[in-house]
């Protein structure tokens, strides 16, 4: 277990935290609790509720989307500084992605009611946060749209699908 | 954006595969390359009723082509011959690296262009479907509901991903030959090689009259010790793969990869990649089958020997005798070509045959013949498609039979 003070340094190396002054910060950071996970242990699955969001302290995760029986495609791995599980957070959908430990792992969970409680202490500070959450979704849609090319050049090279001379 | 280069890499795609239908905690992720995706599919012509072929001889060369017309839609191909050879080998159960396999075997050269051209050129006329996976696989999918169907999908697919492999061991086998392995291929090994057969077959016609006492030397345990032979002779598989790879390093051919796995899921193998030998002479393609079983005739007659000359009932002569006879009997099933396995014997009959598929085609037409096809005089290659299937059947029947009389006797 990582002290609080161990813990605001560490927040202050992720980028979503970087542009938080120290005081905010450190609330920010006594709202935070930490969960350990094992090595292949399901954090949580496709379908699922929830309002958390998930801040990798140490190790690495996977996370991946069903694709037929126990097949499931692997969208992104995360580590540490990284940040999964925002948008059940703000639109309180089901989960859309399965999140499992590729190694042991320590996270730190954010729930609703501390990132509230932010927006209520410094409206500034919560700003700075969705501003850089915003920022990290633009390259996160970007990645997706890599990652569709990707799979569409797969699937054209994997079956030899000739579709330029059609 | 990614770079763009004058050869793209291939793309690849990222799997996590769990290890269990409940989603448990175990997983595994595998990264698969559009390149192995696309050797391992399996091309499919569309229905027999769907296609029409009709040959076109050049009056001006006297080449053969062939016309190709899909009915569905009216759309014509003009095939080669070698085209025409690989659209009838894509039944959906072929895959596209055996189809290359065939090619070569046939044609004795392989153009890399040829198989993707005429996918692209059999898709653009609607000619094609494709398949990805195993059929025992797919049948198992379709039958999770079962509980048996369930547990054997679950035992395949742990066996499955127990392999040892390396692809960096041509320097090893270099090495090999260079210290002692090229005596093997000398006439001296030969030579060498049938004067042990003869020693240990006669060591063998010697020890048979006394089989009953010979195999009383196993004492209590019998089967305990015919299985604690069988592993010792598993060993010996991964020394009749080393010395097919020596064999690659003789003709100066390429030893791609090296190691152990479960063939088909359920059947543990040492193995090593000859592919390349598909380059080589037939001679060598040959030889590089032979000499691998020769590990077992050598090993097979020595121990035979030992057999012969270790005290009469001991523990050592029993094992030693048993020993004996399942390298013998790897010997000539490695050799034997008729019997449904495609080891190194089937290699070298297909190879003189010039028919690269003849299990498959014969299967096929036994099949037909079951499901009620009308009986009309067979042509030359259905009546060698039938004998196959006669020999190989009479073959595994007399193997089962003779190892349940060698196991009950030894009981």
């Amino acid at each position: 277990m990582g002290s609080s003070a161990d813990t605001l340094v560490f927040l202050r190396s992720v980028r979503l935290f970087r542009t938080i002054e120290g005081p905010e910060l450190g609330i920010l950071a006594d709202s935070l609790r930490e969960r350990p996970l094992k090595r292949g242990q399901v954090l949580l699955r496709e379908g699922d509720t929830g309002d958390e969001m998930f801040l990798v302290r140490a190790g690495s995760l996977v996370i991946s989307k069903g694709v037929t029986g126990r097949v499931e495609q692997v969208l992104a791995r995360v580590g540490p500084g990284d940040f999964f599980g925002e948008m059940a957070l703000f639109d309180r959908s089901p989960r859309s992605a399965t999140i499992q430990a590729d190694s042991d792992a320590m996270l730190l969970v954010l729930d609703r009611a501390a990132l509230t409680k932010l927006t209520e202490v410094s409206p500034r500070a919560a700003a700075a946060f969705f501003e850089s959450l915003v920022l990290i979704f633009i390259e996160r849609l970007r990645a997706s749209g890599d990652l569709v090319a990707e799979v569409t050049r797969w699937g054209l090279e994997a079956t030899g699908l000739d579709v330029e001379s059609r | 954006m990614s770079e763009r280069s004058a050869t793209p890499r291939r793309a690849r795609l990222e799997l996590l595969v769990r290890h269990d239908e409940e989603g448990g905690a175990g997983f595994e992720v595998r990264q698969i390359g559009s390149g192995v995706a696309f050797i391992q599919s399996r091309p499919q012509r569309v229905a027999e009723d769907s296609f029409e072929l009709a040959e076109v001889a050049s009056r001006v060369d006297g080449q053969c082509s062939f016309i190709l017309k899909n009915t569905a839609t009216d759309r014509f191909l003009l095939l080669s011959e070698p085209e025409k050879f690989l659209w009838e080998k894509m039944d959906g159960r072929t895959s596209l690296q055996q189809i290359a396999t065939a090619y070569v075997l046939r044609y004795g050269q392989f153009d890399f262009d040829i198989v993707p051209h005429l996918i692209r050129k059999l898709q653009r006329a609607q000619l094609l479907t494709m398949t990805p996976t195993s059929r025992l696989r797919q049948a198992l999918a379709r039958h999770r509901g079962r509980q048996v169907a369930k547990i054997a999908e679950s035992a395949l697919f742990a066996l499955e991903r127990i392999n040892v492999s390396s692809r960096n061991v041509q320097s090893a086998f270099d090495g090999l030959y260079r210290w002692g392995g090229f005596l093997l291929f000398t006439r001296t090994a030969v030579l060498a090689c049938v004067v042990l057969a003869v020693v240990g077959l006669a060591a063998g016609v010697r020890l048979w009259p006394e089989a009953d006492r010979v195999v009383a030397g196993f004492g209590k345990n019998p089967l305990i010790a015919v299985v604690s032979v069988k592993l010792l002779f598993l060993l010996t598989v991964g020394a009749h793969q080393l010395v097919h790879g020596l064999a690659l390093v003789h003709y100066g051919r390429r030893v791609r990869e090296f190691g152990f796995t479960f063939l088909h899921g359920f059947v543990p193998t040492f193995y090593v990649d000859v592919t390349d030998i598909f380059m080589g002479s037939r001679k060598a393609r040959v030889v590089t089958a032979v000499s691998g079983t020769l590990v077992h005739l050598v090993l097979g007659s020595a121990w035979l020997v030992v057999a012969l000359y270790a005290p009469l009932g001991s523990f050592l002569q029993a094992f030693a005798a048993a020993s004996g006879m399942i390298q013998w009997q790897a010997f000539v099933v490695a050799l034997y070509p008729f019997c449904f396995i495609e080891m190194d014997g089937y290699h070298v009959l297909v190879d003189l045959l010039g028919l690269p598929t003849l299990k498959h085609d014969a299967i096929a037409f036994a099949g037909s013949l079951l499901r009620g096809r009308r009986l009309r005089r067979f042509t030359r290659q259905e009546a060698l498609f039938a004998a196959y299937v006669v020999v190989s059947t009479v073959s595994v029947a007399a193997f089962i039979a003779f190892n349940v009389w060698l196991i009950v006797h030894a009981s």
